[in-house]
């Protein structure tokens, strides 16, 4: 009986398993693919959309401030000068739409539908039931997108967006938002309902539908993008962030001029003003919008839950591959970022002095699968050209264990941080880096341990004068510090050249960030983060504009792949892989910050002034805290206090 | 000689111009023209855009390096405009449409002149920036 049991549940879990993995859809589904034209009437399909209309957007404060705050010449900047429709925006761009699909060869079955606009990079979605990627993996234009069918309708579930806009124009969207599409076919009409999940701007989904119709004579061209590094912008700041203060931009209503009969509300967007009810403030209604009781949806979006996702406090190692030699190793919510190559193992930053163990055991295990992973036989005896030996060159590898990977060679600090060097001391003298006698770096003999590389104000930071009880013990101090604007180790470091660049006064006043030159990855430490406010510890040389400066440093090294995105990946001290992409908008919402405090703070007004005028609202629900060891306060504090 | 002449006038909508991947209504006040007589310093013929960059007063005088945006290659070279056209050191007479942004010395091309031959854009029927 048990038997038969144990049958019936295991042919259940079985069957339960394959449905999970296989997406419900119909016997024979829609064909998709094709060349399909736009054929919508709504008015910003086809024309410019007037500068301030959120009519049927349900923005709460910060969408608003953003969007009335945002200018649209910064597609001048050098960073989004290719960028391409923001994938919200995308299917009323125009220049229609193509649909591709791509089969898998053994079942036939439709693995990905690939959809491209004039205005975007190949979009793929994929139909073969896999999972999206762990919250801390890059983000970028059109998202990572599965799809599944309901019925006749082809649902997309779109996660890993940048932040971009609803409309061009104006509306923003941030980079939490998730996007869900419905696209059913109706012979030859396509209907796409989109709906825009940005708990961060909105306080519930946007939802809008779009029509295209299939068209045999239509075609798709991909619009030709030829940016270069100068400012579209004009002036001679390749730094410059256009904006407009809070109040500044008076061109908001220009578009009601002539329509006095649109109420000046709604056109202001808010979740009361989009359901029938609003109907009863308007022609001398004496309800306010604020009292009405609308049926709103809510966000499925948790943000707090991405976020920490993004970077996860779990005590524990995650690694991400990166680029080249260089792999996003998070500790404990802390990144680091490693070389692993011929050379040994180069370490920047440490993490936090209880992971340690973990990191080493971490990095050590990637280490021996990367350098002394046991190959399978590729070629035979004699017939293996170029290799010596009485048989197979590999038949050592399969016979006994591979060689060990080569030790940890380098550590490099961005800051004198307990989260950059909490580690140092532990994880060095698990190193080697040898040193003649009698010479050497900083520190005298230091012993077989690794290379400590720093900025000379990190170790001003972690030492004392002869006599004075230092705030780090001896072990874990830099032995190589620098002074200048940048340190070039003086060889190549499994196979590349490494560049630590000093970031002057940035959330102190020994940052540096490490540019790897030929796997095209730049470890920020924690001049960049994706998750909070930066952290400038004003009492230790740190300041808006060092950071800010630091950013732009990055940008100048930095280069797309191709439309805006990829290429040099930014390790940012917590949160996601990023791109220019991203360190641009986190130095434009710096940027946005910095002149608000500092008109503010022109004006004569107070800290507390300051704080109650809420320069940061717009950004508060992405980076902001109200708690733990980094808040919006903190942050604030310091910008009023340093900024000049 | 350059002067810097800013028009508060009626709107005269640019055209149509559906084309551009950023909002042009929302980049450039459509209401006002600037208009702007200096030296070409770079001419970018490319796609989505084109940029005539010139140094020319801004309202206080004082000489600035503008980037006024212009079509894209195939709307230019429709309309015989080449990538040999405009010279870096050509005495040229632009107007355009300011930037919203305070401070920001970018326009929207109306119409270029260049005195020394008569070379003109903007004049003509169709000659606005898609």
């Amino acid at each position: 009986m048990k038997k038969v049991l144990l049958a019936i549940l295991a042919v259940t879990v079985f069957a339960t398993m394959r449905g999970a993995a296989q997406p419900a859809r119909p016997a024979i589904p829609p064909d998709l693919a094709g060349e399909w034209r736009l054929d919508n009437n709504e008015q910003d399909t086809t024309a410019q959309p007037p500068l301030g209309d959120y009519l049927g957007i349900p923005f709460n404060d910060a969408g608003r401030m953003r969007s009335d705050t945002t200018a649209e010449s910064i597609w001048g900047t050098p960073e989004y000068q290719c960028r391409p429709h923001s994938a919200p925006h995308q299917w009323r761009g125009l220049g229609g739409a193509r649909i591709l699909k791509e089969q898998d060869p053994l079942t036939r079955n439709i693995s990905v539908y690939h959809i491209q606009f004039m205005r975007s990079l190949d979009r793929p979605v994929f139909m073969d039931g896999r999972s999206h990627p762990p919250a801390y993996a890059p983000h970028t234009w059109t998202g990572f997108s599965t799809g599944e069918w309901v019925g006749n309708t082809l649902k997309i579930t779109t996660t890993h967006l940048k932040d971009g806009y609803l409309k061009r124009g104006g509306p923003q969207t941030s980079d939490m938002l998730t996007m869900t599409e419905y696209l059913t076919r109706h012979d030859e009409i396509l209907t796409i309902v989109t709906s825009v999940d940005d708990p961060i701007y909105m306080d519930e989904p946007y939802i809008e539908s779009t029509t295209y119709t299939y068209d045999t004579t239509s075609t798709v061209a991909t619009e030709t993008c030829n940016a270069s590094s100068f400012a579209e912008n004009g002036g001679t700041d390749r730094h410059w962030v256009p904006h407009f203060l809070p109040g500044q931009n008076t061109a908001l209503g220009e578009w009601l001029k002539g329509a006095d009969w649109i109420p000046v509300e709604p056109t202001r967007g808010g979740v009361k003003t989009i359901y029938p009810e609003y109907r009863a403030t308007l022609n001398g209604g004496t309800v306010k919008a604020a009292e009405l009781k609308v049926p709103s949806s809510k966000s499925a979006n948790d943000v707090a839950k991405r976020l920490a996702e993004s970077s996860p406090r779990d005590g524990e190692v995650h690694i991400l591959p990166t680029q080249g030699n260089i792999y996003m190793v998070i500790a404990d919510g802390t990144n680091l970022a490693v070389s692993i190559g011929g050379d040994g193992i180069m370490l920047v930053d440490t993490g936090a002095a209880k992971m340690s163990e973990k990191i080493l055991a971490g990095v050590g295990q990637l280490a021996s699968a990367v350098m002394a992973n046991p190959t399978a036989n590729q070629c035979f005896g004699a017939n293996c050209p170029g290799k010596w030996g009485w048989s197979s060159p590999y038949i050592g590898a399969v016979i006994s264990a591979p060689a060990p990977a080569r030790p940890l060679r380098y550590i490099i600090n961005t800051s004198a941080a307990s989260d950059r060097v909490g580690g140092n001391e532990r994880i060095a003298t698990t190193g080697f880096f040898p040193r003649g006698s009698q010479f050497g770096g900083a520190v005298e003999n230091v012993g077989p341990r690794a290379s400590v590389i720093a900025h000379e104000e990190v170790l001003n930071r972690m030492s004392a004068p002869a006599g004075k009880a230092s705030p780090m013990p001896t072990a874990s101090w830099p032995t190589d510090t620098y002074f200048d604007e940048f340190h070039k180790l003086p060889e190549y470091v499994n196979g590349e050249a490494v560049i630590v660049y000093h970031a002057p006064n940035a959330t102190t006043d020994g940052d540096s960030f490490v540019f790897f030159r030929h796997s095209e990855v730049i470890a920020a430490g924690n001049l960049f983060s994706t998750v909070s406010y930066p952290v400038i510890e004003a009492d230790k040389g740190g300041t808006i504009d060092g950071v800010i400066g630091g950013l732009n440093k990055i940008l100048d090294i930095a280069v797309a792949e191709y439309r805006a995105q990829g290429g040099t990946w930014i390790i940012p001290g917590r949160g996601r892989l990023s791109d220019t992409a991203d360190v641009a908008a986190y130095r434009n919402m710096l940027t946005m910050i910095r002149d608000r405090v500092k008109d503010l703070k022109k004006k004569g007004m107070t800290l507390a002034q300051v704080k109650a005028a809420r320069p940061t609202l717009d950004f508060d629900g992405r980076y902001g805290a109200t708690t733990g060891p980094w808040t919006t306060d903190m942050f604030i504090d310091a910008v009023y206090a340093t900024v000049k | 000689m350059r002067t810097f002449l800013l028009v508060i006038g009626v709107a005269l909508i640019a055209g149509s111009a559906a084309y551009a991947h950023h909002s042009y209504a929302a980049t450039y006040d459509v209401t006002k023209e600037v208009k702007l007589e200096g030296k070409l310093v770079q001419f970018v013929l490319r796609n989505p855009h084109s940029f005539v960059h010139m140094e020319a007063p801004d309202e206080h005088g004082e000489v600035k390096r503008w980037a006024v945006e212009w079509a894209g290659t195939a709307q230019l070279g429709a309309q015989g405009v080449k990538r040999e056209s405009l010279k870096v050191g050509d005495e040229i007479t632009v107007t355009a449409r300011p930037s919203r942004v305070p401070g920001e010395y970018r326009a929207l091309m109306l119409s270029l002149r260049r005195p020394l031959d008569g070379f003109t854009w903007g004049t003509r029927a169709g000659e606005a920036v898609d």
